[in-house]
This record gives structure tokens, C-alpha cells and sequence, in this order.
């Protein structure tokens, strides 16, 4: 096996709330967007760490016995931005029996990946523009391969929790078979201290976090 | 011989000697449902909870303690019966003459009984103080003969916990030979063996076990005499399910009201009673509702039993403990599961009586329970944060099927093995003596061998060298000491009726442990992969250390530093076999702090990771808080590497999550919480609490007590209700990492 190498942010082993059942998530550094509610900014800025495919492979394993319900979950950052070896990566734990996913903003369409992966979470970023026109391309190309997709979206009070914005969702949602399901997740501002290390400014450090109230009015729309 | 009361059992060997478990395998009916089964609680069990809980808010009131009975002395036929209230009670007897009232059990120590008493605003009469004038406590047998190097090494704190002021406790007595074979039969059997000893050479050996099968052959006769206070002849076996729970709860009564044990273990009784339980739901003579209602009342019981101790004790052990652990579960070594109905009635009592932290309820985890079962499990966590976890498949190659689990992590045959209870060794205050030449480093005093002390950066290979050499020094201390206290206490307060409720012939534990692993571990691997240059004070003691660089911790699945928490285990265990155990004991070894990771802590200076001076440690394997930053898969991993051969007397872990950390609705806490169990015991991990809970509902019930007056916590090896937590430790468990990402 051609042994790739990636830049890796880090890898946090243990996550139940990044896909179905309990997951290792790969954070891949290196992102092509700034969005304003980022939650890892570290992946913008940083270098990351210089990563052997066998190596990680190696360390994901010792988490099968945890997550044969679960799987391992490729974020970011922008793991497309490194595809080829996302590719070998999701390649390599199948061999292991291990199922992948992959969040996205869907800007970059590789479509050997798309086919390869087992199923894709869309993070739709609609709070301060359109849905951007690579996104339809994207998920013309799962429709195409028949590749499931989660569509989250983070809901940023007074940005896009507007009858508006949310329409924007549901009318994805009615397009596209391939979206299983549409995931609300509530903006929070958690990742404060992060930006304060990397002496950047934190974009939407001036809105409200979403609460459980917000997300259910929105849910309660989306769902008439 | 056969029993009219076993009408309806399949015939085997246990008929002709005692053998309940192969009463056990030869008549129990395995059970792979779901939950659907169970029932409620009946009018009666409410309306009895009713006046438990005002009891206990009584309890409360007056600072933990409702009563005690200052003018007798604990045992078997002290007291006269006591009831919640005689009409309603269904299962009875109470420790004393009133439920929550404490007696007094001075055996272990004169001190720790007057101290108890006053603490409380009770004065021990002038009658026990006479009368104990003239004999001699387990207390006062071990300082007659305590070393100055022993009272040096526990005075510093080296050697911490130690049980020779109070009862060691940790003897599971097989409770249901006596609902098995009734009373009579069992003296019969220890008469016989007092026969057959009668024929050795007497030798101090052979006098001492004649002595002790006479001790236990009095106790078997008071043991029928208190159940006659309560109207009962539990001479013959136990003919029904009643019946069955009676005669064994009264075997367990006699053991705590005889005994002031620091754990005093219930054993593995669901499945054995399951079976009185189905065959009168065969014939017809009870019904679901009435087995749930036998089982409540049984548990009522257990909740309500109290021992009376000295604050500072309940302290150091996270409120007021008395470990009346229940094992539940396992698989059978024919491969059948023992996880039975009853299995789910023990915890349906979680339900039918609300959580409490006692009894200590403990499930055997095999990757092969029913998947029903399982599921179950993870649904009684996530709900109420009340039991924990060992691993069946690591534990049933070595204790066979019918074991259980004495205090929060010991593994023993029941009626088979017993332990000697050893405390442990404060491994990290040992690595600070081994730096400072032999010298405490709070109050300077030369505990140890003189050595040298370390001064510039630490060099990893010294300072192994010569940690060893501090080491086996200390393990021929703790074995010599431990030597003394189990002598004097089988001298001065031999557990008559839970030895009584053994094989004569009984295997024997000395069960060592050691505390502060993750502060050694990664003290050590600061030396080897930082610069870490020690501060001396004016004393010419260490007050810091100087850490330049980054190093690997403990806990995040990086085997840089695991394995050096690997090999220290390993070979302390190995030092520990060097230095011969009281009676023929085997050495084993726990990493276990159940609370007290907190004063071992303030008693610790700075130490080589970073840790200051005085700030706890991480409770048992756990890796210390804040270090792990790989995730919650990655520290279970950590701990799942430690060797459970060498560390047969447990490796306790204790996890706390919130709830929508594990998933976002429900069902999927519940599936992922079991996947998380699975993987950590496929993995070879030994024990897991399992805490679910809410971060800012703990916060908010700090402030606000009377809002959640029931919440139970798991703290290392057992659950204890939050308002019975030091400020110092409900802080500890706020601090503690939660693996939330919200």
C-alpha cells in the first residue's frame, strides 16, 4: 500500500454526536472557507501535523472493538481538500471494516470519493449568502451515485433561523432524495478561548447562541 | 440427604455437601427477554417508602446520624426485633431495635467507638467502657506490635488507609447456604470439620482454626437465636421464595451487626433467589407483582443498614458508605447466561424504590449477556447513574462462574475465598521520598532508608534505579504490616459468622493496593521525555520541580507513558510476592482510591508532572483530570492496557458523560453507551462507573440541595448520594472531565 501522507489536526476518539453510533473523527487541516461560527479555527491557521496514512490506520483500530455500530467521521477543516488521501483513507479502513463518513462543505466535488465514502454530512452555509452554486453541483453528484446524505445546517439566531433561510432547506431536502436527513444544529459559542490562543478575531462573537427553543420552532417549520 | 423444602429441585450434588452453585446451575432458568416482564411497585412498598424516606430525611436533619443505642454492645442477640412497621414489613430485621438506629461495635477499636459516639453527641456508657477495660481490641493488638518504621510509613502517609483501627471488612459470608440448607446442616458440616481437625498434630496453625470453627459453630447457633427474636426457625431450609430472601437477609443481618466491616458485600444472590422466585410463580403461589414486592422490601431493607463511624471516615470515603455490593449477572462456564427475571427485578428496585447508592449494585459484563440485557444496563445508567460494571470475561477464567465482587472491584469465590483488606500505598508520595533521599517531604522526617538526594535535571535511568530500590524496601514494609493488622484482627475480631458461612477450608487474599498511579505515571514520563529539575527549599526539601518541554500523559492511548504505568504495576506486584503473606495469603493488588484520591492528595507534595502540592489525584486508574485530550475511547483504552494479572484485586475506572454526549435522543444513548462498554471490556479493561449526568445539574444541585435531594454518583468503585460529598469532593467531581462536546 502507497504509503500517503496528510496533514491531521487531530483525531478525537469517542465522539456519539458526528454521525451514527460512536465514532473516531479525523480532523483534517486546511479549510476553504472562513465561516464566522467555526468551531475550529485551529484548522485554519495551524500546519497540523504531517501524518503517514499507515499510521493512522494504525491508531483508528485500536477503537474497532468501540465502533463496529459507528464508524470513523472525516472533518475538518475541508478533508476534499485532500482527497486523494481521504480516498486512501476511507480505502484502508474498509479493508479494516470500518465504515467512513465525511463532512463537508461540498465546495469541492471529487467524485471517487463521493463513491467511496459511506455516506456524506453536508454542512449547508446559508447565514450570510446564498447556497453556493458547487453545493447544487455536489449533490447533483450524490443524487447521481445514490450516496446518503445528512444535510446539518448551524442555525445563527436573527441570521438564518427566518422562514426565508429555512425554506432554502426544505426546498433541498424536497430536490434531493439523497438527504436522509436534515440535522438544525444550535450556533454556540464554545470555541471562544480557541480564538483568543490564535489571536484571530471570532467572527460571530456579537450573535446569541441558538437554544433548544430556537431549534424547535425552526424544526417545527421545516416539518409542517 | 433430601429436603421436603427442595420439592420441585433438580437432584444433584449439592444435596450431599454444601455446593450452592451447583444448586445454581442444576435449577436456574436463564432469561434473554426484554424488561416488558416487570411490575411496579405494590400500595404497600409505596406506602413504606413513604415512611423510609421521612426517615431518612430524619437522618439528615440531625447530621447524618438518627440514633444510636450507646449501651450495648453490636452482636447477633444484642437487640431486640425492630421494624419500619411490623403490619407492613415483609422482609424483617433491622440492625438494632429501631431502623437507622446504630449500635456500637468496639471490637476493632476502643477509640474510633467513643470518638463515633461523641461526634454525634452520644457518650458510650460507662458500662462498654468498663467492660473493654478488660479485653484487648483489634486496635490495641496491632500497636502492641507495630514496628517504629510501620507508624513512620503510616504516619507520613506513605502506607495510607490502613484497616487496624477499624473492621477490614471485605468477606462476602455465602448468605444463601442458609436459605439453601437451613441452619442446622451447616453446623453439622463445621462440627464434622472440628472432628477431622481434631485428629491433626496441634500445631499453632491447627489450634488456631479448631478455636475459630468453635467461634463459628456459636455464631451458626446465635444466628438462629436472632432470627427466633423475629418469630422465625431458620433451623430447616428456606421452603419458598419469602422464605429464601428471609433466611439469607438474616444471614447478612448477623454479618453486620457483628461486624463493622469497611465493605461489607452482599455477594452474587438474584439468580440463586430466581429460582425460589420461579418455582412459586410455577405452582401458582406468587405472582410478578408479588416477587417485585419481596425484592423491594428485601432492598428496603439493605438501603437502611448503617454502621456508626467517625466523620473524618466518612470523609475520607465520600459519605457513609457500607458497600453492600451485589453482583449481578456474568456468564455460566457451560456458556448459558445467569442473568435470570430476578436479575431485573435487583435493578427495577432502582425504579420501584427510586436510586440510591446502596446497595452497590454491580454488573458482570460478558460480550455474550443477552443483547436485551445489555441494553437494560446501559437504560439503568443513563436513568440513574447507580451501577457499575466489571468484566465477567476477564474474572471467570480465574473465579470460575459463582464469584462476586466484595467492596468495588475485589473478585472472589463465594464461600470459597476471603481477602485481607491491605489499604494501599501511596505510590506517588513514594516517588517524592525516593527523590528526597528517604526524607517525607512535608515534615522532613528520615521515614525511609537514607539515599541520595537528586539535585539538577533528573535522569530518567537514576531515578528508576533507585525508585526500585525504594520499593522493595516499601513492599516488605506494607506485606510486614499488613502481616500484624490481619493477625490482630483475626486474634481480637475474627468475623465468626462470615467465616461460619465459608468453606473451612478457605483460600486467602492479601489484597495490597496502590493509589496516585496516574500522577507516578506521568511524573515519569516528565523525567523521560521533559527536563524536570527539582526546587529545594531552605529545609533542604523539595517544594517543586522545573518543567521545561512537553511530555506524554496518561490517557491518551499513547504508549509512551502507558507503559510505564504498565511496568510499574508490574513490578511492585512482583516485589509485593517477595515477602511471605500472613496464613499463605496470595498477594494481589488493586488500583482503587474509591474517594480518598483527594486526601492522599493534600498529603502529597508537587510532584514531577506539574501537579502542585496538595491537589488531588486522579481516583484510581483514571488518568488525572484535564490530561486526556484524545478522547473518551483514547483514556479507556489507557486504562484497559493495565494488566489485570498482575492486578487481580481490580483496576477501577470511573467515567462521567453527559447525556447528550452519548447521542441525541434516547435510543441512541442507550446503544452507544453499550458499544462503549463492550469495546473498553473487549479490550480487557477490568471496571467501570459509569456517572450520566448533567454537568450544570450537579453545579446547580451544589447550590441547591433540597432541589435534587437523591442524586447518586458514581465515585471510583461505588455510588454515593451527592449531598453526602464534601464541598472539597462535589468540587473534585465538577473538576473532573466530562467527555462533552456541547
Amino acid at each position: 500500500m502507497e504509503n500517503y501522507k496528510a496533514r491531521i489536526d487531530s483525531v478525537y476518539n469517542g465522539s456519539a454526536v458526528d454521525g451514527k453510533g460512536l465514532r473516531c473523527v479525523v480532523f483534517f487541516t486546511g479549510c476553504n472557507m472562513r465561516c464566522g461560527f467555526c468551531h475550529n479555527p485551529e484548522t485554519w491557521t495551524e500546519k497540523g501535523t504531517e501524518t503517514e496514512l499507515n499510521e493512522l490506520v494504525r491508531k483508528i483500530k485500536r477503537y474497532k472493538n468501540y465502533i463496529l455500530n459507528g464508524g470513523v467521521t472525516l472533518s475538518g477543516g475541508e478533508p476534499f481538500l485532500q482527497a486523494e488521501f481521504a480516498r486512501a483513507l476511507v480505502n484502508a479502513l474498509h479493508v479494516e471494516g470500518i465504515s467512513s463518513i465525511i463532512e463537508t462543505n461540498g465546495l469541492i466535488l471529487d467524485e471517487e470519493l463521493i463513491r467511496v465514502c459511506d455516506g456524506i454530512r453536508l454542512d449547508i452555509k446559508n447565514q450570510e449568502s446564498d447556497v453556493d452554486k458547487r453545493v447544487l453541483k455536489f449533490l447533483d453528484k450524490c443524487e447521481e451515485l445514490d450516496k446518503e446524505v445528512t444535510m446539518t445546517n448551524v442555525l445563527v439566531p436573527s441570521l438564518n433561523d427566518s422562514k426565508e433561510k429555512l425554506d432554502i432547506l426544505k426546498r433541498l431536502k424536497q430536490k434531493y432524495t439523497c438527504i436522509k436527513e436534515l440535522k438544525l444544529l444550535a450556533y454556540r459559542k464554545l470555541c471562544t478561548s480557541k480564538y483568543e490562543r490564535l489571536k484571530i478575531p471570532f467572527p460571530y462573537e456579537k450573535y446569541e447562541e441558538g437554544t433548544k427553543k430556537d431549534l424547535d420552532k425552526a424544526y417545527a417549520y421545516l416539518n409542517e | 440427604m433430601k429436603f421436603e423444602q427442595w420439592k420441585g429441585f433438580k437432584e444433584g450434588e449439592y444435596q450431599d455437601k454444601i455446593d450452592v452453585r451447583d444448586f445454581i446451575n442444576l435449577n436456574y432458568t436463564p432469561y434473554e427477554g426484554d424488561k416488558s416482564f416487570l411490575a411496579g411497585p405494590t400500595e404497600r412498598t409505596k406506602k413504606v417508602m413513604e415512611k423510609v424516606n421521612d426517615l431518612l430525611k430524619k437522618e439528615l436533619d440531625k447530621g447524618g446520624v438518627l440514633d444510636v443505642d450507646t449501651e450495648h454492645v453490636s452482636g447477633l442477640l444484642a437487640y431486640d426485633a425492630g421494624y419500619i412497621d411490623k403490619d407492613l414489613d415483609i422482609i424483617v430485621g433491622f440492625q438494632t431495635d429501631e431502623p437507622l438506629k446504630r449500635g456500637v461495635n468496639p471490637f476493632g477499636g476502643m477509640r474510633m467507638a467513643r470518638q463515633s459516639c461523641e461526634a454525634y453527641g452520644y457518650k458510650l456508657s460507662d458500662k462498654i467502657e468498663e467492660n473493654f477495660k478488660y479485653s484487648t481490641t483489634h486496635n490495641d493488638g496491632v500497636f502492641s506490635v507495630y514496628t517504629d518504621e510501620m507508624r513512620k510509613a503510616r504516619k507520613a502517609a506513605i502506607l495510607t488507609g490502613l484497616p487496624d483501627a477499624y473492621g477490614r471488612g471485605r468477606i462476602i459470608g455465602d448468605y444463601r447456604r442458609v436459605a439453601l440448607y437451613g441452619v442446622d446442616y451447616l453446623i453439622q458440616q463445621k462440627e464434622a470439620d472440628k472432628v477431622r481437625y481434631g485428629q491433626n498434630d496441634m500445631s499453632e496453625d491447627n489450634i488456631r482454626t479448631l478455636e475459630e470453627l468453635h467461634q463459628q459453630i456459636q455464631a451458626l447457633k446465635d444466628l438462629k437465636g436472632m432470627a427466633g427474636k423475629y418469630g422465625y426457625d431458620i433451623s430447616q431450609p428456606a421452603s419458598n421464595a419469602k422464605e429464601a430472601i428471609q433466611w439469607l437477609y438474616f444471614g447478612y443481618l448477623a454479618a453486620i451487626k457483628e461486624q463493622n466491616g469497611a465493605a461489607m458485600s452482599l455477594g452474587r444472590t438474584s439468580t440463586f433467589l430466581d429460582i425460589y422466585i420461579q418455582r412459586d410463580i410455577d405452582n401458582g403461589t406468587l405472582t410478578e407483582e408479588g416477587a417485585q414486592e419481596l425484592m423491594d422490601d428485601f432492598v428496603i431493607k439493605l438501603r437502611l443498614s448503617r454502621q456508626l463511624r467517625t466523620p473524618e471516615y466518612n470523609e475520607l470515603f465520600g459519605g457513609d458508605p457500607t458497600w453492600t455490593t451485589e453482583s449481578v449477572g456474568g456468564m455460566g462456564l457451560d456458556g448459558r447466561t445467569l442473568v435470570t427475571k430476578n436479575s431485573y427485578r435487583m435493578l427495577n428496585t432502582l425504579y420501584t424504590l427510586g436510586c440510591a447508592p446502596e446497595p452497590n449494585l454491580t454488573i458482570l459484563w460478558s460480550d455474550k449477556l443477552p443483547e436485551n440485557f445489555k441494553k437494560f444496563c446501559a437504560q439503568v445508567s443513563i436513568d440513574t447513574d447507580s451501577i457499575q460494571y466489571e468484566n465477567d470475561d476477564l474474572m471467570r477464567p480465574i473465579y470460575g462462574d459463582d464469584y462476586a465482587i466484595a467492596c468495588c472491584v475485589s473478585a472472589m469465590k463465594v464461600g470459597k475465598q476471603m481477602q485481607f483488606f491491605g489499604a494501599r500505598c501511596n505510590l506517588a508520595k513514594l516517588l517524592l521520598v525516593t527523590l528526597n533521599g528517604g526524607m517525607d517531604e512535608y515534615s522532613g522526617l528520615q521515614v525511609a532508608p537514607k539515599g541520595k538526594k537528586f539535585e539538577g535535571k533528573l535522569d530518567y535511568d537514576e531515578v528508576m534505579k533507585a525508585f526500585n530500590e525504594y520499593s522493595k524496601w516499601m513492599c516488605r514494609l506494607y506485606i510486614n504490616t499488613l502481616n500484624v493488622i490481619h493477625r490482630m484482627h483475626d486474634k481480637y475480631a475474627y468475623e465468626k459468622i462470615q467465616m461460619a458461612l465459608h468453606d473451612t477450608e478457605v483460600q486467602r487474599f492479601m489484597a495490597c493496593g496502590v493509589a496516585g498511579l496516574s500522577v507516578i505515571a506521568d511524573s515519569l514520563s516528565a523525567i523521560k521525555y521533559a527536563e524536570v529539575t527539582p526546587i529545594y527549599g531552605e529545609n533542604g526539601l523539595i517544594y517543586d520541580f522545573d518543567i521545561k518541554g512537553d511530555f506524554p500523559k496518561y490517557g491518551n492511548d499513547d504508549d509512551r507513558v502507558d507503559s510505564i504505568a504498565v511496568s510499574v504495576l508490574e513490578n511492585f506486584s512482583k516485589e509485593l510476592k517477595n515477602t511471605p503473606a500472613y496464613r499463605g495469603a496470595e498477594h494481589t493488588l488493586s488500583v482503587l482510591t474509591i474517594t480518598s484520591n483527594v486526601v492522599y492528595g493534600k498529603k502529597t507534595g508537587s510532584t514531577p508532572d506539574g501537579r502542585k502540592k496538595g491537589e488531588p489525584f486522579a481516583p484510581g486508574a483514571n488518568p488525572l483530570h484535564g490530561r486526556e485530550t484524545s478522547g473518551a475511547l483514547a483514556s479507556l483504552n489507557s486504562v484497559a492496557k493495565l494488566q489485570y494479572s498482575c492486578c487481580k484485586d481490580g483496576i477501577s475506572n470511573t467515567f462521567s458523560i453527559l447525556p447528550n454526549a452519548l447521542g441525541d435522543t434516547k435510543e441512541k444513548r442507550v446503544d452507544n453507551l453499550a458499544d462503549m462498554l463492550n469495546g473498553y471490556f473487549k479490550e480487557g479493561g477490568h471496571h467501570l462507573n459509569v456517572n450520566v449526568l448533567d454537568r450544570a445539574k450537579l453545579v446547580e444541585a451544589m447550590e441547591n440541595p433540597a432541589k435534587y435531594p437523591n442524586i447518586t454518583i458514581r465515585v471510583s468503585g461505588y455510588a454515593v448520594n451527592f449531598h453526602k460529598l464534601s464541598k472539597d469532593q462535589q468540587l473534585e467531581v465538577l473538576k473532573r472531565t466530562y467527555h462533552g462536546e456541547l
